[in-house]
């Protein structure tokens, strides 16, 4: 090894005092060996710089997902569920609703009999993924409507009136969201169709598998 | 010394004539610090109680009329001291380096050169596991921009043992990741 080997990193450190940087300089202009190291040291060193700076940088990223990828997902949640009010009743017949006596009244809170049909067939047909929820709506046919008609009622006057299950995988990219967390939306559908009440709750999959009503 | 954080033109030689200083030393000082006290092994919230823990120790130390020589040195050597507190307190060794997370970042790249960069960071990560702490806080202490003295008052060692030490571990790595 050569004589100076040991002075190159305190050399590209500058730390080196005026005299012998001089020195180790002039060396390097006639060996090939030092000349090959220093170029390596330099190497490494910007690489640990690299390195820490992706560390830190890295670091900074993993904060801020604990608690947005949550917010994001309650903020999305409840924008699909204000559509999913809203969207229905642009199209209501109300001439051609009707609604079972034991949904009306007691199990659903729903005071008036003006309800929008084409709520239940949305809601249908956007539980095809609810893995994660179990779904307890039961679509039944209205002998007194026409038979494009759908009118929900339920198995059990206990239950709520409507669930919604939507997986975070069908809005947010596959990752974004803790596997095993879902939201689950109660909702009180008033008399005149709107939204009465509405509670967001984050729910852990297996864990809770029925709802009661607030 | 190497890399952005290496920047002699900053005013850290100068004397600080009151407190309000302190502030004009955190926006130089807070992501260098943050930097080092994360490559340390702490977590992000850590980091953070730490710089704030110090720069008020800092603003005490001037409104109290402290020395303001090597005031960079103070500061690292306080928040080297916080973490060290931190890491006898819970019981617990500093963690490894951020091997995972960087993985977790650099698939966002484009797969050629995320593979490249997960592949050296990787070998990079394992190759300053194997340093000794010492090795390791002089390497990062100077890949924050200090001089060899002020790591040495930062760990309480001798200029020349400074200077064997991170020879010694720059040599280690070049070795370990083949550059």
């Amino acid at each position: 090894m050569c004589e100076y080997s040991n002075k190159l990193i305190s050399l590209l450190d500058h730390e080196l005092p005026a005299e012998e940087a001089v020195k180790v300089e002039l060396h390097l202009e006639s060996c090939n060996e030092c000349r090959g190291q220093i170029s390596v040291f330099a190497k490494v060193s910007r690489e640990v710089d690299a390195y820490c700076n992706e560390a830190i940088t890295v670091n900074a990223r993993r904060v801020a997902p604990a608690w947005a990828s949550s917010a994001i997902a309650a903020g999305v949640v409840t924008a699909v569920i204000v559509l999913f009010l809203a969207w229905p009743r642009a199209r209501v017949k109300p001439s051609t609703m009707q609604l079972p006596p034991v949904a009306t009244a007691n199990s659903l809170g729903v005071a008036g009999s003006s309800v929008s049909g084409s709520v239940p067939s949305i809601h249908r047909n956007n539980m095809r993924h609810a893995g994660a929820v179990e779904s307890r709506i039961v679509p039944v046919q209205n002998n007194n409507s026409s038979s494009a008609q759908r009118i929900v009622t339920y198995d059990s006057q206990e239950e709520p009136m409507i669930q919604i299950a939507i997986p975070a995988d069908e809005i947010f990219p596959p990752g974004a969201i803790p596997e095993g967390v879902n939201f689950l939306a109660d909702l009180t559908i008033a008399a005149d169709g709107t939204a009465e009440g509405m509670r967001l709750r984050p729910m852990l999959a297996g864990f809770e598998r029925r709802t009661t009503r607030p | 010394m190497s890399g952005e954080a290496a920047n002699p033109a900053l005013p850290f030689s100068r004397l600080l004539t009151d407190a309000s200083e302190a502030t004009t030393l955190y926006r130089e000082l807070r992501k260098p610090l943050l930097r080092y006290l994360v490559c340390l092994g702490l977590s992000s919230d850590e980091a953070q109680d730490v710089v704030q823990d110090t720069f008020l120790s800092l603003h005490r130390h001037l409104t109290s009329g402290g020395s303001q020589e090597n005031i960079r040195g103070w500061v690292y050597r306080v928040a080297h001291n916080q973490a060290r507190n931190r890491q006898n307190r819970y019981d617990r060794h500093f963690r490894e380096p951020m091997d995972s997370e960087i993985n977790a970042t650099l698939d966002e790249a484009t797969p050629e050169s995320a593979v490249l960069e997960k592949e050296k960071y990787q070998q990079l990560g394992k190759a300053m596991r194997l340093l000794t702490p010492p090795e390791r806080e002089c390497l990062l202490l100077r890949s924050a921009g200090l001089r060899y003295r002020e790591i040495g008052e930062v760990m309480g060692i001798a200029t020349s043992t400074v200077s064997d030490t991170v020879d010694r571990a720059v040599r280690k790595l070049a070795e370990k990741c083949n550059v």
